[in-house]
């Protein structure tokens, strides 16, 4: 679970926000992941819906016709890169 | 035919190096595009265009160079003199603008609280290309760009005011600019550098390009 001791940054909450997917077998339902997120109500679905449209994340029905939230090959992608982008921000000062 | 007089030797050192200057800066605007298109950072937008407006400045300042080198030659190839000089430095005004601004947004986003900072950028750009134009010189166009670096050093260190020490990536940030307006000033038929002054700190200005595109490659290869 992710803590919430200080605000953060948006990378960094786009960082937990897929970590906690990649973390559940990349399959986990929206009420759990909002929780997990530490994110209000809306926050969480602002996030929701950008990750959604940029592709980070997309949602996929279970045979139940419960909705469920994988990665992408994106949102994959940028949890491989965060450290290096935090890193490269840091090191040219652009943050 | 190549007329008697052309000496080929300025020529082909300026065009070395602008290439050389240009190919890094390329270099580093394509290299940060994968990191930019996953996040949409503002600091990284910035600091990737940055890199691309000084390439399309050092590119354009070739030309603006030639005219100056080879004023002759260009009249006899049939070049309108009235519409090159004015027209090479208004693209190299606008270019080299746009560059300084976006070096200082790189580091400042975050503090400048004006929305639309694109749109104002662009139109404060083209309003010094059109005095580049008028003006012709491309004298005036690197004093403009010395007070926008002067009033981008005091914002920082007004915005920095908590570290009084000076950070190497500022340090490197400010030689970028600095060597654009010397290398602007080298163009000025007014201003006579010995030839070897000129290709010291144009030697100087590679390797900060140089070492900026090194700690560039430690996080993206």
């Amino acid at each position: 679970m992710v803590k919430m001791n200080r605000k953060r940054d948006r990378l960094e909450v786009i960082f937990d926000f897929l970590n906690i997917i990649q973390e559940n077998h990349n399959s986990i339902k929206p009420t759990p992941l909002l929780r997990k997120t530490n994110l209000s109500s809306q926050n969480f679905y602002e996030y929701y819906l950008e990750l959604l449209s940029k592709g980070f994340i997309k949602e996929i029905l279970d045979k139940n016709n419960k909705k469920f939230i994988t990665l992408t090959d994106k949102g994959f992608k940028y949890l491989e890169k965060y450290r290096t982008i935090i890193n490269f921000i840091d090191e040219f000062e652009l943050s | 035919m190549i007329p008697p007089f052309f000496n080929p030797v300025p020529f082909l050192a300026e065009l070395i190096y602008t290439v050389v200057i240009t190919a890094f800066c390329f270099l580093i605007f394509f290299k940060t595009k994968e990191i930019y298109d996953l996040t949409k950072h503002n600091g990284i937008k910035f600091f990737r265009y940055t890199f691309l407006f000084f390439g399309l400045s050092y590119a354009s300042r070739l030309l603006l160079h030639l005219f100056m080198l080879y004023n002759g030659i260009i009249f006899e190839m049939g070049i309108n003199r009235r519409a090159f000089l004015p027209l090479s430095n208004l693209i190299m005004a606008y270019f080299s603008t746009m560059a300084i601004l976006y070096l200082a947004f790189s580091t400042l986003w975050k503090r400048i609280k004006i929305r639309h900072l694109a749109l104002y950028s662009n139109l404060f750009a083209v309003i010094i290309a059109f005095v580049g134009f008028f003006s012709r010189s491309p004298l005036f166009i690197s004093l403009i760009q010395l007070i926008l670096l002067a009033l981008a050093i005091i914002v920082n260190a007004f915005a920095e005011k908590k570290s009084r020490k000076v950070s190497n990536m500022r340090i490197l940030y400010l030689m970028i600019a600095a060597f654009w307006l010397i290398n602007l000033f080298l163009i000025d038929p007014h201003f006579r550098f010995h030839p070897a002054i000129k290709l010291v700190l144009q030697g100087f200005s590679i390797i900060v390009f140089i070492i900026i595109h090194f700690r560039l490659n430690k996080w993206l290869k």
